[in-house]
């Protein structure tokens, strides 16, 4: 046995002691598994039949406390953590890197209180988002959160990458929903949010948790306020010929103080290919579509007034089906081989900002993209899916049906276009994330997004996790 | 299933996670690897050298419940239950199953089934209406056979008994032995020619899946264009409502739920018939469990209960206790493999375990003719 060995049996079996032996994996098909996420960058190479970097232990607590004693195996080694929910992220979010303990949240799944009066629901992180829905559909109740990753995800990876939802536009983002969390920090301490976000207590640091992707601490627990199921959903298509008037419709929508719960609305590239591929609906524009919900006759209300700015600004209304088909099958576009898929090369370069920039900075990632790499027949579409009072989140991918069958290369190439984007929506003052986060993917922007404000947060990670054990190589962080 | 097909199922499901939430054993183990998206990326990995069937890695494939639920789930409707089957018989080819599993295997070429050491029994007769009454339903809960030829009667078919003591041929298939499963299909379809049927009845959704999917699928043999494939709840379902059905309403009891049976979600809209017949018979609703309906968990009764007993252990008890949180005290069931498992563990929640068909009988009435 060598040293390395002995040290591998030695934090092995101190694992074990915490979590027992049947919740401690070292096996190599997990380990294989457990070495991807939804990110393009490692399914692509295990596609090429490229072996990935894996965790060196896959453990399953049950509690903040056995995550606590973790920390402190992982501390006095000085080796990495990994927190993984449901292992949906696209950003390489919880790609373990450079090995270490992968701590698995969800044998975490208990719901631990349902309160009907103030509408809120606690429960442990690692609860399967679509499961916990149906356990408050049961009692009329829901998490507005309606991620297209609800099946997939986690409740603790709604709010590590600060997450949107399909219903978004009304409910607000996965972190809007949080009331308070328990959360163990790398040292190992386990802490405790204020019960209620909106106070004067002092600066609102529980926000530090969100979007930190795990490198700040696990969240172990979380109380998230909820809604009724609404009464009714009305639902229905407008079609554009011009982007910009569509555009345009949604920011009065928004800001004349209509709730829509959904505004989703698809450049002509993707109403093109995407809606017709999966919706079957063969449009030629840009193809909206707009939700109310709640008291019936108040979302019929809206509904007319919000039609009526579209058809002013030249909408024409396609009626209630093609709305409703888009809500019946919006997820269907994430099964394979709907999806995109391998060996294809693709990316969602998605941004958000401000109404005034919005266009411009839409076609400024376009021409990027497109005009960068013409010799790859590279594919740009785009919809818009997540709006604010102030500004709209721009999905937008790029695809390459060919891309080069080396690895290394199509790596590469990957990383070219994402830099073309990237550099785009930088320059044109967008976020280079709405919603799916940072991971491992954009880490190298973090600095130019932030500019002075970037030591800080350098100097905050250091003081939170002096040894730098968690999920080392994300958000910009290092290793 | 051509491995082929297998091949492209397993690399459309291999980053797929989008039926993760519905699958039992990911469920109860918590682990990536034994979800669907794990299965599917095992086995390509293995296509693209990146993984080898070692012991552990076929300890892993033969964790799959072979239950359907992440296929009824998928809106491409991908084969993944029959691509992992395939998977286990090109393991099996290269002589690396587990040998319990190949033991097992030995047993049904023996005996065609996996219980008892005792023959097939021969077709009873001739008839319009056949029911196949498999090996679970004799051998494991035998009061149920008896009480749904009852329930038949009384509604008037007196159904002519076909593969008495044989297994469908859903084990071994779904365990990578595809030839036994062949030659008990081939079985049975010479019994159910043997009886002149034009009906064949089944006492539960696994066996209406079998004749009705799985012998084309997996196994390339055709059911009989001429016979309808019904199940005996759906049957006296529509004499109830016919009125051809007599049903007395029970006194009440204590708090009672139905349990869906394994492979409820590969059989759409099954589940409301059993649930006719007891909203017949009891006094009060019953309570409805979490995983209910076309979301169903099987009870551990599967091929799993071979394959991996420890795991189909941990879905018993799921089962059980998804029953206590429902504040059940009596659990319902008609299938005889689902009741089988449960009644081994029940008494540790307190809970009964009750066959459908025997409490249906239980309240007959009367019988009226067709
Ligand atoms: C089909 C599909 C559709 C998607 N649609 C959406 C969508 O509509 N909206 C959206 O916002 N995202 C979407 N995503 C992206 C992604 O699924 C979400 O970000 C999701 O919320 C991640 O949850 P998870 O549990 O899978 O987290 P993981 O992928 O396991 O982890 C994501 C990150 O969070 C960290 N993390 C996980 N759990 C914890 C915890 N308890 N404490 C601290 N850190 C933790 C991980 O280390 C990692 O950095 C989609 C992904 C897929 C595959
Ligand atoms: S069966 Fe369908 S939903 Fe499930 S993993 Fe495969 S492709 Fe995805
Ligand atoms: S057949 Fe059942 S156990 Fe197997 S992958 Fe599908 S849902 Fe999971």
């Amino acid at each position: 046995m060598n040293r390395f060995q002995f040290r591998t049996e030695m934090i092995r079996s101190e694992l074990e002691d915490i979590v027992g032996q049947h919740f401690v994996s070292v096996d190599e098909s997990d380990k294989l598994v457990y070495s991807t996420d939804w990110s393009w960058m490692p399914q692509m190479w295990l596609d090429r039949g490229q072996p990935l970097p894996t965790p060196d232990y896959i453990v399953h607590p049950e509690s903040a406390e056995q995550i606590a004693e973790i920390m402190d195996i992982a501390n006095k080694y000085r080796i990495p953590v990994v927190p993984w929910g449901g292992g949906s992220g696209t950003q390489g979010g919880a790609l373990p890197l450079f090995g270490g303990i992968l701590v698995d949240t969800k044998r975490m799944d208990k719901i631990i209180e349902i309160d009907e009066v103030s509408l809120k629901v606690t429960a442990q992180a690692g609860i399967n988002g679509e499961q916990l829905e149906w356990a408050l559909h049961e009692k009329g109740l829901m998490l507005p959160h309606y991620a297209a990753a609800s099946r997939c995800a986690t409740l603790g990876g709604y709010l590590a990458p600060r997450g949107t939802g399909t219903i978004s536009t009304k409910y607000g983002k996965a972190e809007d929903m949080v009331l308070n969390m328990q959360v163990v920090l790398p040292t190992g301490e386990i802490i405790r949010t204020a019960p209620v976000p909106q106070h004067a207590a002092g600066p609102d640091w529980p926000r530090l948790f969100l979007g930190a992707e795990g490198t700040f601490g696990i969240i172990t627990e979380a109380t998230m306020q909820l809604d009724y199921l609404p009464e009714a959903r009305l639902l229905r298509a407008v079609l554009f010929d011009d982007l910009s008037k569509a555009l345009e419709a949604g920011r009065r929508i928004m800001t004349r103080r209509l709730h829509p719960f959904v505004i989703r609305l698809y450049d002509p590239e993707s109403t093109r290919s995407q809606v017709k591929k999966v919706l079957g609906l063969d449009y030629e524009g840009a193809y909206m579509v707009m939700g109310f919900d709640g008291d019936p006759d108040i979302a019929a209300l809206e509904e007319q007034k919000a039609l009526a700015i579209c058809t002013e600004l030249g909408g024409q209304d396609v009626g209630r089906e093609p709305g409703e088909t888009w809500w019946e099958h919006r997820y269907d576009f994430y099964y394979p081989p709907l999806s995109l898929h391998l060996p294809w090369m693709y990316g969602t370069t998605e941004t958000v900002t401000t109404y005034d920039k919005i266009e411009p900075l839409y076609w400024a990632v376009k021409r990027a993209v497109e005009e960068g790499f013409p010799q790859w027949n590279i594919r740009f579409i785009a919809h818009f899916s997540h709006w604010f009072h102030w500004g709209v989140m721009c999905y937008s991918r790029f695809i390459i049906e060919e891309p080069p069958a080396d690895a290394q290369e199509a790596l590469q190439l990957h990383n070219r276009v994402w830099q073309a984007a990237m550099q785009a929506v930088i320059d044109n003052g967008g976020m280079i994330n709405e919603h799916h986060g940072i991971g491992v993917k954009l880490g190298r922007y973090m600095r130019q997004q932030y500019g002075d404000a970037w030591p800080f947060m350098l100097r905050l990670k250091k003081m939170i996790d002096p040894n730098g054990i968690m999920n080392p190589g994300k958000v910009g962080f290092g290793f | 299933m051509s491995l082929d097909n297998a091949v492209l199922t397993t690399d459309n499901c291999r980053y797929c996670l989008m039926c993760r939430h519905v699958c039992p054993v990911g469920h109860v183990t918590r682990l990536e690897t034994l979800t669907p998206h794990g299965w599917g990326l095992l086995i390509s990995s293995v296509q693209r050298g990146l993984a080898t069937w070692t012991d552990s890695a076929v300890d892993k494939l033969y964790s799959c419940a072979d239950c359907g639920t992440c296929q009824s789930h998928c809106v491409t409707d991908q084969p993944l239950p029959a691509a992992i089957a395939e998977a286990r018989a090109d393991v099996a080819a290269a002589g690396l199953a587990p040998a319990h599993v190949v033991a097992l295997n030995q047993t049904i070429e023996r005996w065609g089934n996996p219980y008892r050491e005792q023959e097939p029994e021969a077709v009873s007769g001739t008839g319009d209406v056949a029911l196949f009454v498999g090996d679970e339903a004799l051998y494991l809960w035998p009061d149920g056979l008896q009480a749904a030829l009852s329930l038949l009667r009384a509604a008037g078919i007196d159904p002519v008994l076909i593969g008495a003591g044989r297994n469908s041929g859903y084990i071994p298939s779904s365990l990578g032995f595809p030839e036994t499963a062949r030659r008990l299909a081939a079985a049975n379809l010479a019994d159910l020619q043997a009886s002149q049927a034009t009906m064949l009845l089944t006492l539960n959704p696994g066996d209406a899946y079998v004749f009705g999917t799985l012998y084309s699928e997996r196994l390339g043999i055709d059911f009989p264009a001429n016979v309808e494939l019904k199940e005996v709840t759906a049957l006296l379902a529509e004499r109830l409502a016919a009125g051809d059905l007599k049903l007395r309403r029970g006194a009440g009891g204590p708090p009672y739920a139905y349990i869906d049976p394994a492979h409820t979600s590969r059989m759409a809209g099954r589940d409301a018939a059993p649930r006719q017949l007891l909203a017949a018979v009891m006094p009060a609703p019953g309570r409805e469990l979490f995983w209910r309906r076309e979301r169903t968990h099987p009870a551990g009764s599967t091929s799993l209960r071979f394959a991996n007993p420890m795991i189909a252990e941990h879905l018993t008890y799921a089962r059980l206790g998804d029953a206590r949180a429902a504040g059940a005290q009596v659990l319902i069931c008609e299938d005889a493999g689902t009741l089988n498992v449960l009644a081994s563990l029940a008494p540790r929640f307190g809970l009964t375990i009750q066959g459908l068909y025997e409490l249906l009988a239980e309240q007959l009435e009367g019988t009226q003719g067709n």
